[in-house]
């Protein structure tokens, strides 16, 4: 893999292909109502009630049945929280209905990562940055190897393993990310500049112990260690599935990754085209959707990152029509062939990069 | 107005001791304060743990374009003076929208009046009449306006009720308060309309009258008479300048009857009302606005076109920011009042407590922001 070849596109053309896309925008947004927000309350209403089945089968149920329905309850509802509610609503999706419930700035997630460390790593770096190396900290999470443009080094040899503990403590992951660790190592972040994130992200810690690991096992008593366990278990179910489905959105093979110096003077036109050539999709059907909070439609995601995320659905064939009349390379598959593209990439860099082979 | 604990009623106090429990961060991480009230108002849609919610219990139809909302809050509401004016939320194609609405009702009244007439394209006025129905809820704000008798002194001896239009709301609430007083010195209510179609509360007005003997009821209908200006006024209202006169009307004819008081140097008391909401024409791009920052107790100039983030930069403030071109929605902000220009689609926008993001928004007219 190497860096993203600019698009053989004339200025004129990248500048009519944003006046396209900014019409598929518009056209969409000019019909966000109602509809968009009664989506958002139902999803809620769901993972509440998702939520409250889910801790009430593993207080108050008897045998590992009622344990495992339990334990996919509450994931179902810590997977709908973290995806299709709250990543979503910290975009800003739904800050122009002016409910506080819904507003962007002050919502707070079931999972151990601090809304706010989210919004800045998420939001400003990872959105702003999608793909540029050495400036997107998404890019690998600071921790895989995924393209030979990123240097290898010994500490490599061990990817696969570091992978699967991301895997598993995906929420400590993406948790600890805005912490920047290694910057502040070598110097490059100020103490005082890490001290308060760090607080942050153990303060977060400590409410989500506190609920899922101390409260709910003790109000269930002599029933605690099968709370606990389930409460456990829901929370590594939610870790894998989202570790899974936000892998496959820039990780797969053939997104392309680009170089500072070649985004500098964008236009939003350039910005277009990189979010389009550095992100995949997923196809499924409704649910699948939902459940992945519509990151499935990762390019669409990206294009748009404050439409409601439902309307990525209409959009998205108007997009991957763009793309076909424009040449650009619209990245999608199935959940199993993107997944496979992306434990492909991370074994591939594990090796160091061959030494040219002497003439 | 800043209510302490302590006048607050039980369940008030109650709610407002939950919800600052709910608000510490270990238990929100637990169930959020949306989470409750969402419940509360499933269990009963006046039910709340910190709004004022008001049940629709009549419509009274004034006139074929004038309607009165007779509501009945919740125990949150905290009571009104007579001439205040609330903010009404509802939620219409899924944003919550709110205007602010002058009682008609007397301050002590148990039930709220809102007497709103329908305005062509009004999104407020329309979803009234045309969606609220007996048993609808609306949120409402506590009272709020200084268009109010004197409270700690004794009434004026001679008093001028001016109105014009549907600025007989707070003006009403002025009389029926006067009434219930049984205030015994000379009022005049004088309220100006265009024809006999939109006079309303005629009947209860006769009635007033028949108990208050200092009153002088006074309609100008400008369809026959022509508009009320300085001239007519004092035509009419002789004895203007020893009249105490609370005033509310259309912008441009409330301008000039304060123009009339410093003309003519009067001395008694001119109180009006204004309602800032008429649509304005927004000044060119790039035109010297003035921004108040709410919470940085700042105020500053406009210089150029650049966005709100770049001028208050230049102003001195630090505002929370990330991408600056508009996609991380890091600086966004509360605009409280104000026109502001979405540099990125053109649109422009004039609603009150709108969240605008700084980086791409710049004013065209002058801005309060709660930064």
């Amino acid at each position: 893999m190497s860096f993203a070849t600019p698009p053989k596109l004339s200025r004129a053309q990248v500048a009519e292909f944003q006046k396209e896309v900014d019409a598929i925008r518009n056209e969409a947004m000019s019909r966000v109502g109602q509809a968009d927000v009664d989506h958002m309350r139902r999803m809620i209403h769901i993972c509440r009630g998702s939520e409250v089945a889910g801790r009430a089968l593993l207080h108050f149920g008897v045998g590992p049945l009622s344990w495992a329905a339990g334990v996919m309850a509450l994931a179902n509802a810590k997977i709908l929280d973290n995806m299709e509610i709250g990543h979503n609503v910290m975009h800003g999706q739904y800050d122009w209905t002016g409910d506080p419930a819904l507003n962007s700035q002050s919502f707070e997630w079931d999972i151990a990562c601090d809304g706010e460390a989210w919004r800045h790593s998420h939001n400003v770096v990872h959105h702003t940055y999608t793909n540029i190396l050495g400036k997107d900290r998404d890019l690998g999470y600071s921790l895989l190897r995924l393209t030979d443009e990123q240097r290898w080094k010994p500490r490599h040899w061990l990817q696969p393993f570091a992978n699967l503990g991301l895997a598993l403590g995906f929420q400590y992951g993406i948790g600890s990310h805005d912490l920047e660790l290694g910057r502040y190592k070598h110097g490059a972040i100020s103490r005082e500049v890490f001290k308060p994130r760090l607080d942050a992200f153990l303060g977060k810690i400590k409410r989500q112990w506190l609920k899922d690991y101390l409260l709910f096992p003790a109000l269930a008593m002599w029933s605690a260690p099968r709370v606990l366990a389930g409460n456990f278990a829901a929370n590594l179910t939610r870790n894998l599935w989202t570790y899974t489905v936000i892998f496959c959105g820039h990780f797969t093979e053939g997104v392309a990754i680009y170089r500072e110096e070649d985004t500098r003077n964008e236009t939003r036109g350039d910005w277009y085209i990189r979010q389009i050539t550095g992100s995949s999709n997923l196809e499924g059907g409704r649910l699948f959707h939902i459940m992945t909070g519509h990151l499935s439609h990762q390019i669409e995601h990206h294009l748009f990152p404050d439409m409601p995320s439902h309307r990525y659905v209409e959009v998205a064939p108007k997009i991957q029509a763009l793309c076909q009349r424009y040449g650009l390379h619209y990245n999608t598959g199935s959940l199993f062939s993107q997944f496979a593209t992306v434990m492909k990439r991370i074994f591939v860099h594990t090796l160091p990069p061959r030494a040219l082979s002497p003439v | 107005m800043t209510v302490t604990h302590n006048t607050l009623k039980p369940w008030p106090r109650l709610a407002s001791q939950l919800v600052h429990t709910l608000e510490r961060p270990w238990l929100s991480a637990i169930v959020r304060k949306s989470a409750v009230e969402d419940t509360l108002n499933a269990l009963h849609p006046l039910l709340s743990l910190d709004t004022v919610k008001a049940r629709v219990v009549h419509i009274t139809h004034e006139s074929p374009t004038v309607r009165s909302f007779i509501l009945e809050p919740n125990a949150h509401w905290q009571g009104a003076r007579s001439g205040q004016f609330v903010r009404v939320q509802a939620e219409i194609n899924g944003r919550r929208t709110e205007r602010a609405y002058s009682l008609s009702s007397r301050g002590g009244a148990q039930r709220l009046a809102l007497t709103i007439k329908r305005k062509e394209g009004g999104l407020m006025s329309n979803f009234m009449h045309q969606q609220l129905r007996v048993g609808s809820v609306l949120t409402v704000s506590q009272a709020e306006g200084e268009f109010v008798l004197p409270a700690n002194e004794p009434l004026p001896g001679k008093i001028l009720l001016l109105s014009a239009g549907s600025g007989v709301s707070p003006v009403m609430a002025l009389m029926r308060e006067l009434h219930e007083q049984e205030y015994a010195g000379d009022v005049c209510f004088l309220h100006v309309c265009r024809d006999a179609s939109e006079q309303i509360w005629v009947d209860e007005m006769l009635l007033i009258g028949a108990q208050m003997p200092g009153l002088t009821v006074v309609t100008h209908l400008t369809a026959t008479q022509g508009r009320l200006d300085a001239q007519a006024l004092l035509a009419t209202v002789p004895d203007l300048a020893e009249r105490a006169t609370w005033l509310c009307g259309p912008a441009a004819w409330m301008d000039q009857v304060h123009a009339l008081w410093a003309e003519k140097g009067y001395a008694s008391t001119l109180t009006s009302e204004r309602f800032g909401g008429g649509p304005t024409v927004p000044a060119d791009a790039g035109t010297p606005v003035s921004v108040v920052c709410e919470r940085s107790a700042t105020q500053f100039m406009t210089e150029g076109a650049q966005p709100l983030l770049v001028q208050a930069e230049r102003a001195g403030l630090a505002p929370k920011h990330g991408c600056r071109i508009g996609i991380c929605r890091s600086c966004q902000c509360t605009k409280k009042s104000g026109t502001v220009e979405n540099l990125l689609t053109g649109e422009i926008s004039s609603a009150p407590n709108e969240e605008i993001r700084l980086c791409i928004s710049t004013a065209r007219s002058d801005v309060t922001l709660a930064l």
